[in-house]
């Protein structure tokens, strides 16, 4: 019986030396195996032992197994809790290192200003029209109240193609050709490429346009007023000052320059609106009746107003964009930096 | 256009506050750009629009001023003395009555040509004009003031002193006062003496017959010339003059009179002399009498939306010349001769009601809602969708001109066949005389700069017109998109990925999947492609795109992948397809390698494949190909992954092997130089 008392002082000494996974496994063979484990032989000796102590013995052996057993349980958590914490030390991370972003492309600097500008203006109850680059004399300039030797032509130097068409000089053609296949209410806006022939720091000869045209019943020049304030507020900011000063297109009577409190400097003055707080941003005017009458519709009935508006400028302000030839280098280097 | 301040308060009390002056005109469309101080004075930079060619003079812009003020014009006046006998025929005759409706003038004997006084050379160097002589000055000054263009002839220089307006003959010849020479033809207008042209009508004197030292009678013109005629021969001859800028935005045909009196007056006041025969004025075909215009009070303020008080719209209008009579609950409007050609209509009269108000006036408010305007038009869906769709794909967009070179030109095919680029008459040189017949050519250039700074990689993609011309010379457009792709991206931390032509094909099927349409690829010999390494793309046996390797010389950093579709072979775009509910049984799923020639095509490999109608097979894909070692030459090795899946039950590996082993020997009897299943 001493022996047992021996035995379980034996376990308590070798389970403290335990340092690891084999040791363990090995202690536990030792104990429990099922052939040699010292648990194992003690039971198989049962039968040398006198027959009224089997029951106490029994009972002993029992007991010692529970210790062993809970024993091993207890190291097998501590093996465990090491063997974890040894882990996370490996599967430690530097959370500081930079992710992986799926690549991501761009679209140009113009084409998210007009994607924006269409946004609001779909807002507002415009939708979007198209047409060609090459466009009819009539449809660029005829229509649009520009006959042929209008001194109004000399500011819009215009390539020629074979065949004597032009390079539209802007997209008044396609409000031209929208009413031309649309009765009113209309209120479009119009997007897209234009030429003039001009070519130097400040001019492309090719650069971008929206144009504007909503003609209906009652359209008042309030409403072009309003209109271009809630669009320029939009675009730049809720509190961009707007202002309308009279001026000259053959397609718009009245017609009005407008500017807005320099996006700059927020109206005090800076460089770039030598000083003046205020910015040119766009032409605009009420439809000139000859323009609605040569496309068939009557101006005693509808009345209308159109605005036009360079994109280019408006990307170089956005983006910080000093000269516009930079806006057609395809420099990969700066147009991958434009991501919103 | 300059003007000098002290000049301008000849006519109108100015104040002494510039600036409210500068401000008004601003306010009321004379834009008022620049003040520069020259000597004492003041020079004004006004931008004076093409449809105000009334304002382009000192009398004119002095009515602006004194109506903006509320203060009285100052018109000059110029009180003649009688006239002495005169030449004893007629001087002046028209032939173009419809281009010269009026001509005045006046002889004057006995000049002294000599040195203007100081406040008239102090005037004109003001606004940058060089003094010349009494007599041209004068001509210019009256110019500036009334804006009726002059010219002064020495009338003994003048054969048979007479003058003729006629139309020029072909090749006629005639040296202008800045000694050039120019050739004329029969679309010009020529004032003519006896024998020889010797004025160009409307544009600039001739030098023969010009005021010189010598002269001591001249003849003075002043006459009105049909705007078209005259901006026809100015840009014909590329002269522009002060006279030309006026006379082709129309000028006052009742100012002709009034400016040759004004200028006799000043001739005789400071170059002496006296009147040779009564004031000249003939006349070609009248304009006839000024229409009135039925200007509605009512109409009036729904235009402009804001209340305009009636007394307000007739004082603002009176001001600046305008007359009105009440009509109904309006007016009839009559415009002064100087506004005759540009205020025309009721709108025009809305215009200047407006402008003289003041913009200012009108309260912004948004139109009443019409509900929505047309919806969307499928080709702008269809590029929004693409484009934002490359762009997540890792593509930057690039934009080129719509024109490009010839060298360009001849960098590939065109989409569309051989059909002859649409030349540009004017191009900016030489490098830009074609319009693009493809985008590549740009998106390529655009790639090789952005290569030369040595960019790892390129990535990018353009949408635009191409155009040619019919043999009828008809131009045509049509959109495409180009995208271009080469180079290795990322670092190692990033795992590299070197770009090859299926990362560029895989780009055009998310776009033709857009569309919704499966585009074909075949195999092509297109000029300026690797051979080898380019294929159409085709719809319905349509080419509607092309894609490979661009063929270039040895040497560059990568290769450049390169594609061209038309956009509208996408179009229209189909509903979506609805989804397929995942199968609730798990598949079962076996790789087949297949050893085969490689002149073999996957796409024949596939067809087989579908051909087969294996059951239950739903679906498969090229798992890796693999060339090299233990692949005999000549083949490659092609491991295609299938799945099997019945809708109705779980398949087991034994009925699937035994299926895929018909397939797959199937597959090597027809293709194969053997073949292992795994
Ligand atoms: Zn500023």
């Amino acid at each position: 019986m001493e022996n047992l008392d021996e035995l379980r002082e034996r376990f308590r000494r070798q389970a403290e030396s335990v340092a690891d996974r084999d040791s363990w496994e090995a202690l536990r063979l030792d104990w429990l195996g099922r052939k040699k484990g010292v648990v194992r032989s003690l039971l198989s000796r049962i039968g040398e032992i006198a027959a009224e102590q089997r029951r106490e013995f029994g009972q002993r052996v029992n007991e010692l197994r529970r210790e062993v057993e809970s024993g091993l349980e207890e190291i097998g958590d501590r093996l465990t809790a090491r063997e974890r914490e040894a882990s996370l030390v490996a599967r430690r991370v530097d959370v500081t290192l930079p992710g992986r972003r799926p690549r991501q492309g761009s679209l140009h600097p113009v084409t998210r200003v007009i994607a924006e500008i269409e946004t609001i203006f779909a807002e507002l109850g415009f939708s979007v029209a198209e047409g060609p680059e090459v466009e009819t004399d009539f449809h660029n300039f005829e229509a649009l109240n520009m006959p042929p030797d209008h001194p109004a032509r000399d500011t819009q130097d215009t390539f020629f193609v074979e065949g004597g068409q032009v390079l539209r000089t802007h997209t008044s053609p396609v409000q031209i050709r929208t009413m031309l296949a649309r009765k009113p209410p209309i209120r479009i806006i119009c997007p897209g490429r234009v030429y003039r022939h001009d070519n130097d720091l400040r001019h492309s000869p090719m650069f971008h346009q929206i144009e504007g045209l909503a003609v209906g019943e009652g359209i008042t020049f309030g409403h072009l007023k309003g209109t271009l304030e809630a669009f320029l507020q939009r675009l730049f900011s809720p509190d961009t000052g707007v202002r309308l000063r009279p001026s000259f297109f053959p397609f718009t009577e009245p017609s009005a320059e407008v500017d807005i409190t320099c996006p700059f400097c927020h109206g005090s003055g800076c460089a770039t609106c030598s000083q003046s707080g205020w910015m040119e941003i766009l032409g605009s005017g009420m439809v000139d009746p000859r323009v609605l009458r040569n496309c068939g519709i009557d101006p005693d009935r509808y009345s209308g107003f159109a605005f036009g508006l360079g994109i280019d400028r408006v990307a170089m302000i956005r983006y910080g964009i000093p000269n516009i030839r930079l806006l057609f280098d395809n420099d990969e280097r700066l147009l991958r930096q434009v991501r919103r | 256009m300059q003007f000098s301040w002290e000049w301008l308060g000849e006519y109108v009390e100015l104040g002494d506050d510039l600036e409210a002056v500068a401000q008004a005109l601003t306010d009321a469309g004379l834009a008022v750009e620049l003040v520069e101080e020259v000597g004492e004075d003041r020079v004004l930079d006004i931008d004076i629009t093409t449809n105000r060619p009334d304002c382009m003079n000192y009398v004119g812009l002095a009515r602006e001023v004194a109506a903006l003020r509320g203060v009285p014009l100052r018109q000059p006046v110029a009180g003649l003395p009688t006239p002495q006998p005169g030449p004893d025929h007629d001087v002046v005759t028209i032939e173009v009555p419809e281009l010269c409706r009026r001509f005045a003038g006046q002889v004057i004997g006995g000049v002294t040509v000599g040195e203007s006084p100081d406040w008239l050379k102090r005037r004109l160097e003001a606004i940058g004009l060089r003094p010349i002589s009494n007599i041209v000055d004068i001509t210019n000054y009256v110019l500036w003031e009334t804006g009726q263009p002059l010219h002064a002839f020495d009338f003994d220089t003048l054969i048979d002193r007479r003058l003729v307006v006629r139309q020029a003959t072909a090749g006629e010849r005639l040296t202008t006062l800045d000694g050039e020479e120019r050739t004329l033809d029969e679309t010009m207008v020529v004032v003519a003496d006896g024998a020889r042209a010797v004025a160009l009508a409307g544009v600039m004197g001739g030098l023969d017959t010009e005021v010189t030292d010598q002269t001591t009678t001249i003849l003075l013109e002043g006459a009105w010339w049909d705007p078209s005629s005259v901006r026809r021969t100015s840009k014909e001859l590329g002269m522009h003059t002060d006279a030309s800028h006026r006379f082709e935005r129309g000028s006052d045909p009742e100012a002709c009179r009034a400016a040759i009196e004004r200028a006799t007056a000043l001739v005789l006041e400071l170059a002496g002399g006296q009147l040779l025969g009564k004031t000249i004025d003939v006349r070609g075909t009248e304009h006839g009498p000024i229409a009135p215009i039925e200007l509605s009070h009512d109409r009036l303020e729904r235009f402009a939306g804001v209340e305009i008080p009636r007394p307000e719209v007739e004082e603002r209008l009176k001001a600046i010349g305008f007359d009105l009579r009440p009509h109904s609950e309006g007016w009839m409007v009559e415009p002064p001769s100087w506004r005759r050609f540009d205020v025309v209509e009721a709108a025009d009269c809305y215009e200047e009601v407006l402008r003289l108000i003041g913009f200012d006036r009108v309260p912004a408010a948004l139109p009443p809602s019409e509900g929505p305007d047309a919806p969307e038009i499928p080709i702008h869906a269809l590029r929004r969708q693409l484009r934002d769709r490359l762009a997540a794909a890792g593509y930057a967009e690039v934009i080129n001109y719509g024109f490009y070179g010839a060298a360009q030109d001849a960098l590939l095919p065109p989409l569309f066949g051989d059909r002859p680029a649409l030349a540009v008459e004017n191009p900016l040189s030489e490098l830009y005389h074609l319009m693009r017949r493809n985008l590549l050519a740009g998106v390529v250039e655009n790639a090789r700069f952005n290569r030369r700074r040595n960019q790892e990689a390129v990535q990018l993609f353009e949408f635009g017109h191409v155009f040619w011309r019919t043999a009828d010379r008809e131009p045509k457009e049509r959109e495409h998109v180009a995208l271009v792709l080469g180079g290795r991206l990322g670092t190692p931390w990033e795992r590299q990925l070197e770009f090859d032509l299926f990362d560029l094909k895989g780009a055009v099927e998310l776009l033709a999947e857009t569309g919704g349409v499966e585009l074909v690829a075949r195999p092509a010999t297109i000029s300026g492609l690797l051979p080898g390494v380019a294929a159409e793309l085709t719809l319905n046996d349509e080419v509607v795109g092309i894609l490979g390797e661009l063929d270039e010389p040895a040497g560059e950093a990568y290769p450049l992948l390169v594609a061209e579709l038309w956009l509208d072979s996408l179009l229209p775009q189909p509903e979506p397809p609805k989804v397929e509910v995942p199968p609730r049984h798990p598949g079962v799923a076996v790789d087949f390698t297949l050893t085969h020639p490689l002149d073999v095509s996957f796409a024949s490999i596939s067809a087989a494949i579908e051909e087969s109608a294996t059951p239950d097979l739903s679906s498969f894909w090229l798992e890796g190909r693999y060339q090299g070692q233990g692949v005999p030459s000549g083949a490659v090795n092609t491991t295609i992954h299938f799945e099997y899946n019945a809708s109705d039950r779980s398949l087991t590996q034994e009925e699937v092997n035994e299926r895929q082993k018909l397939l797959s020997d199937q597959l090597i009897a027809r293709f194969g130089v053997g073949g292992t299943a795994s």
